[in-house]
Formats: structure tokens, C-alpha cells, sequence
């Protein structure tokens, strides 16, 4: 009987069906025009001049820096902003101290700074011209249009994202278990490794997807502090500029199709880690007695 | 072993959860803390496991001082009212957990971890439930379960935050029975939250009863029942009927002369210590009429206005006094205060 009136909504509950088609209708033309008509244009130009172009032009020694970049800028800043990430949360969401909301507006600052804004002010600091630019060059150190300043402006633009995902869910787990462990004795560490830790693991995981996926396909910022040097300082994002720029169509979209196929696997890791982390938040929903 | 609660006061901002609160827990018994919400019960229950400080004032555990003391130093089991079981954990490990945290020198071997467990889950009834986690059980077993985990490190003091708050009424009923024979088995100095009279009443050696960031009567359940040493006691502890009357004249326990209504002190009388009858036999039995009649429950209640000032009044009745009045909504009795306790108000309301 229940399953039935799910099933088939009655009247009252429901709008006419030609008016329920054509508000679905118009929001798959919209995703359709706007995400998948460009996917699919990635891949079919990708593939216009056959596989074998397609493959040369992945293979090619520059694009292969490129990728050896971007995964050393991932490799490097996805861990920092794991650790990073993990301890904001945790400190703002178990503890109370003053300056709380002044760190939570900090951590806001990437997402509310253009990410060619942050990687100019990372020239006007390290650069050879910048405040630091004498003290670094007397030490031989060079910071920007190298791969230090590369992984320096990723780590700036994604270090919100692990926090982010992490802060609502143990604000929604609360303090108690937490204070249940410290009772039991447990100390700082017992507590962080045993009970907080593992109730947000999901959580966790779901953030590193999301900052890993930005910190392969950040552009700005990258943009300014990496001076476009081919082989040496360039990462996906810029190599496929760089291609196209040059009217290389076919080479820049093979290259973008690597960019495309990690955003579907990211999307694909997000759905399934999304029922995870929900079932993370929904086990504190507190139960009503019941034997 | 023994609590000392001496002067403590705690504010949150503005406001005041405890101001100089003294309490004396006596070893091994098993006290409530009992108040409505916002009294400060709950946050004086923090402040002993070591969970919140004080602004001011002392803990000492028999005579030891702890205020101090870290929370992890202080051999308590703290029981919250939501359980807070690591949801990650099988209730084996949860009610391990204190043993495997303890540093290498003092953590029993596994055997005896094991052991150990496995007498607790049997005291708490769920020893085929040893590998389920708690999302898996019902609101009363996992209450069990944080119970258990509490008492594995064999605490000096146990605390329970509205143990049974969260459960519905015949579970409750159960556990609360439950803890009382728990108790008296192992003996460990309990202090436990409730805003339920009738649990606290039911359950423990000696009642504290709280308002407003104060003390306002310590006892036992008989005491503050039958001897509330307050009009706010006198109310929470149970309904109350208010018969107004003129401080001068009656001592008290005296019963009010219905002519002297205006006067300014207030008798308070349960419903169980009014009688009711067909006949005046003395000048202190009211005219009234009978408004409603609930039959139902253990103590069928009638409710009646007496014909005198128009004042409401509960009565409760034995089954068999009531069924043998046989009484009729519309009749007219005569009511009479068997027992009544007078408050003169030393401030004005």
C-alpha cells in the first residue's frame, strides 16, 4: 500500500506532468549543455587525428614533464594540507580558545583570494624583486618560475579543502565521545588515534579527493609563480595553455583528456565516499530508546 | 570513597550555574542529583568527574584534594545521558577501552583484558553481543554498554549524566531497577542527574535537590518527600494542592479555617493526604464540588473547586476508596487536609 503511493504520486502532491517534464526536461539541457556537450568535445578532438596522434602527443617529453610536475606538486601538498587540515579541524571544532573565528577566517582566505591574486603575491614575496628576493638569491635559493613556488601556491590554494569538508562533520559528532575516552584516561594522542580519527576517516578521505583534484588542475596560481619554463616548470593545466596557444588543438585537448579523466574519477571516488561520510554523521543522530 | 563538594561556584558568562554549593557524598552511597533544567545539577556532576572548573571552590575525594587533579587522574566512570559510545568500536572494545589505554606499565595483559570483559558484559546481560557496535543495539543496551564500560577500570567514583533520559518509559523503569540492584552489589560511591522525582526517589540512598545554582534540601527519599524544607522541594518532589491561609494561626501542620483565606502564608497538602466525604464531621472539612474524574491509573485522581473561595483541588484516592465512594461528577463532598505543611514566605512573590 505504501510502496504504491510512493510510486505513484497522487494529485495533490504532485505537480501536472507536463509542467513536472518540463522543469526536468530544461535542468538535463542545461547539464547537457554545459558539462557534457564540452566533455565529449574534449575527448572527439582529443581523438580527431587518430589514437597514435593522441598517444604522441601524451608521450611527448615536455607533456611527460608536465605530468611528472603535477603529480610532484600533488605528492607535496596534498599530504601537508592533509596534516594541516586535520589539525584546524580538530582544533576548532574540540576546543575552545580565543581566536577561533579569526582562524576560521583565515582558512576562508584561498577561496576569497583570486588564485592569480595569491600567486602574485608569492612573486612579491620570494620573488627577485620581492621583500625576501635578495635573502634567497644570497642563498642560492630560487623559490619562483621554479618547482618550490609551484608547490607553494597549490598548497596555498588548496589548504582550505581538507579542513573544510572536516569541520561541519565533527561539529556534528560533537565532544562527547571525546570526553568519554579522557575519562577512561586516555591521553591527548590515545584520543586523537582511537576515537577521533577514525570517526571521521571518510570524512578525511573525501577531502584529499577534493584537494588532490585541485591541486592537479589549479591554473592561476600556478600561472604567475611558474614562469612557463617548457619541461622544467610546467604542469598540466599550463602545458595545455601552452599547446593551445600554440594551435597545437589536437595535442592540448589529448593532454586536457588526462585532466578530464581525473575529474570523473574524482567525481566517481566523491559519490562513493559521499554515502560514507553521511553514514559518518548519521551514527551521532542521537537513537530514541527502544528495546 | 567519599566526595566533598565545598563552595563552588561556576558561571557561564552571565550566568550562574552553581553558586556556593556544599555537598557531602558519604562512600558507597548512591545519591541523585535532582533539579529541573538549568539548576546546575549537570554541571556540579562536570566539575566533579574534573570536566568542567570551578570559579572557585574545592573537590576533595576522601578528604584529598582534586580539584586539579587531571580528569584522566581521577578514577571516575562518568555515564552520559546519549551514551557516547565510539561508534567505531565493537561493545567489546568499548567496554575495553579503558584497559588498552592504560600506559604499558599498569594495562592488564590481554587474557585478563578479555576476562575482565567478558564479566562485565555478562553483569550487563549482553554477552552474545560482545561483536556488534553500538549502532546495532537498542537505546537500553547501549546505556548498558556505556554503564560497563565505566566500571572496567573499576572507578572509585561513579557519575551518570540522566542516565536513563534518553528511554522510553518501561525501559527506564527496568534500568533504573536494574542500577538500584547493581548498586547494591558493588557498592561504588554514585552520584546521578535527573529531573525525574520519581526516579530519584525510586533509586537513591540520599536526594539533593537543586534550584537555581543552589542546594535547596539534601536527604533521603522519605525526607525530602514527606519533610520538604521548601515550597520549591515541596512542589518538584510531586503535585501539590495550595491552601491559603494566615501564618498567625496555624502552626504548622495545623489545618486552615476557610475564613481566613486572605491571609498571606501558604499551606501546601499532596493529593494523597486529602480526604474525601459524603459528611462534614468537624468545622475543617470544605464544601466542594467535584469537577473531573480521571478512574484510570493506580491512583484514580478527582479534581474538585471548593465552594468557599472557588481554589482548585486535586485529590488522589486509593482504588477501593474510590470505588467504594462511588462519587459522581457534580456532587457535592466534604474535603478535608489530612496533612499539610505551612511556608511563611519571607519575600513576596
Amino acid at each position: 500500500m505504501t510502496t504504491q503511493t510512493l510510486s505513484q504520486p497522487s494529485g495533490a502532491l504532485t505537480e501536472p506532468r507536463a509542467v513536472r517534464w518540463l522543469l526536468t526536461g530544461l535542468a538535463l539541457a542545461f547539464l547537457a549543455l554545459f558539462l557534457l556537450v564540452p566533455l565529449v568535445a574534449v575527448f572527439v578532438q582529443a581523438l580527431e587525428k587518430g589514437v597514435e596522434t593522441y598517444w604522441a602527443a601524451i608521450i611527448e617529453p615536455d607533456a611527460v614533464a608536465a605530468i611528472r610536475l603535477t603529480l610532484i606538486a600533488a605528492a607535496i601538498s596534498v599530504p601537508l594540507n592533509l596534516v594541516f587540515g586535520i589539525a584546524a579541524a580538530w582544533a576548532i571544532t574540540k576546543f575552545k580558545f580565543r581566536g577561533k573565528a579569526f582562524l576560521i577566517t583565515l582558512l576562508d582566505l584561498p577561496f576569497s583570494v583570486s588564485p592569480v591574486i595569491s600567486g602574485f603575491i608569492y612573486v612579491l614575496v620570494f620573488g627577485l624583486q620581492g621583500w625576501l628576493g635578495p635573502w634567497l638569491k644570497a642563498h642560492d635559493l630560487q623559490l619562483i618560475f621554479a618547482v618550490p613556488g609551484i608547490v607553494l601556491a597549490t598548497i596555498f590554494v588548496t589548504f582550505p579543502l581538507v579542513a573544510r569538508e572536516l569541520i561541519p562533520l565533527m561539529q556534528a559528532q560533537g565532544t562527547e565521545e571525546e570526553e568519554a575516552a579522557l575519562v577512561l584516561g586516555a591521553s591527548g594522542w590515545q584520543i586523537f588515534f582511537r576515537v577521533t580519527l577514525p570517526n571521521v576517516i571518510w570524512g578525511v578521505l573525501y577531502g584529499v579527493i577534493l584537494c588532490n583534484a585541485r591541486a592537479m588542475g589549479e591554473f592561476g596560481a600556478v600561472s604567475v609563480v611558474s614562469g612557463h619554463i617548457r619541461g622544467l616548470t610546467n604542469t598540466l593545466p599550463l602545458h595545455v595553455e601552452i599547446l593551445y596557444n600554440e594551435y597545437n588543438f589536437v595535442a592540448a585537448f589529448a593532454v586536457a583528456t588526462l585532466l578530464a579523466l581525473l575529474a570523473i574519477l574524482t567525481l566517481a571516488a566523491k559519490a562513493l565516499l559521499e554515502k560514507k561520510v553521511r553514514q559518518e554523521v548519521k551514527a551521532t543522530v542521537k537513537p530514541l530508546g527502544m528495546e | 570513597m567519599g566526595i566533598q563538594v565545598q563552595k563552588i561556584s561556576k558561571k557561564f558568562g552571565t550566568y550562574t550555574a552553581l553558586d556556593h554549593v556544599d555537598l557531602q557524598v558519604p562512600s558507597g552511597e548512591l545519591v541523585a542529583l535532582l533539579g529541573p533544567s538549568g539548576s546546575g545539577k549537570t554541571t556540579l556532576l562536570r566539575i566533579i568527574a574534573g570536566l568542567e572548573t570551578p570559579d572557585a571552590g574545592s573537590i576533595h575525594f576522601d578528604g584529598e584534594e582534586t580539584t586539579q587533579r587531571k580528569v584522566r587522574e581521577r578514577q571516575v566512570g562518568f555515564v552520559f545521558q546519549h551514551y557516547a559510545l565510539f561508534r567505531h568500536m565493537t561493545v567489546f572494545d568499548n567496554i575495553a577501552f579503558g584497559l588498552t589505554v592504560k600506559p604499558k606499565t599498569e594495562r592488564p595483559d590481554k587474557a585478563r583484558i578479555r576476562r575482565r570483559v567478558n564479566e562485565l558484559l555478562q553483569l550487563i546481560q549482553l554477552d552474545n553481543m560482545a561483536n556488534r557496535y553500538p549502532a546495532q543495539l537498542s537505546g537500553g543496551q547501549r546505556q548498558r554498554v556505556a554503564l560497563a564500560r565505566a566500571l572496567a577500570t573499576e572507578p572509585k567514583v561513579l557519575l551518570l549524566d540522566e542516565p536513563f533520559g534518553a528511554l522510553d518509559a518501561k525501559v527506564r523503569q527496568e534500568l533504573r531497577r536494574w542500577l538500584r540492584n547493581l548498586h547494591d552489589e558493588i557498592h561504588v560511591t554514585s552520584v546521578f542527574v535527573t529531573h525525574d522525582q520519581e526516579e530519584a526517589l525510586e533509586v537513591a540512598d540520599r536526594v539533593v535537590v537543586m534550584n537555581q545554582a543552589k542546594i535547596e534540601q539534601v536527604g533521603t527519599p522519605e525526607q525530602v518527600y514527606d519533610h520538604p524544607a521548601s515550597p520549591f522541594v515541596f512542589s518538584f518532589l510531586g503535585h501539590v494542592n495550595l491552601f491559603h491561609c494566615r501564618s498567625g494561626d496555624h502552626p504548622a501542620g495545623a489545618i486552615a479555617s476557610p475564613t481566613r483565606v486572605e491571609g498571606r502564608s501558604i499551606g501546601y497538602v499532596r493529593p494523597g493526604d486529602i480526604r474525601i466525604s459524603r459528611s462534614a464531621a468537624t468545622s475543617e472539612d470544605y464544601p466542594a464540588e467535584i469537577v473531573f474524574i480521571q478512574g484510570a491509573g493506580a491512583l484514580p485522581r478527582v479534581e474538585l473547586r471548593r465552594l468557599d473561595n472557588g481554589e482548585t483541588v486535586h485529590a488522589d484516592l486509593p482504588r477501593e476508596k474510590y470505588r467504594q465512594l462511588g462519587l459522581q461528577i457534580g456532587e457535592k463532598v466534604f474535603i478535608r487536609p489530612t496533612n499539610m505543611r505551612i511556608f511563611v514566605p519571607d519575600y513576596q512573590i
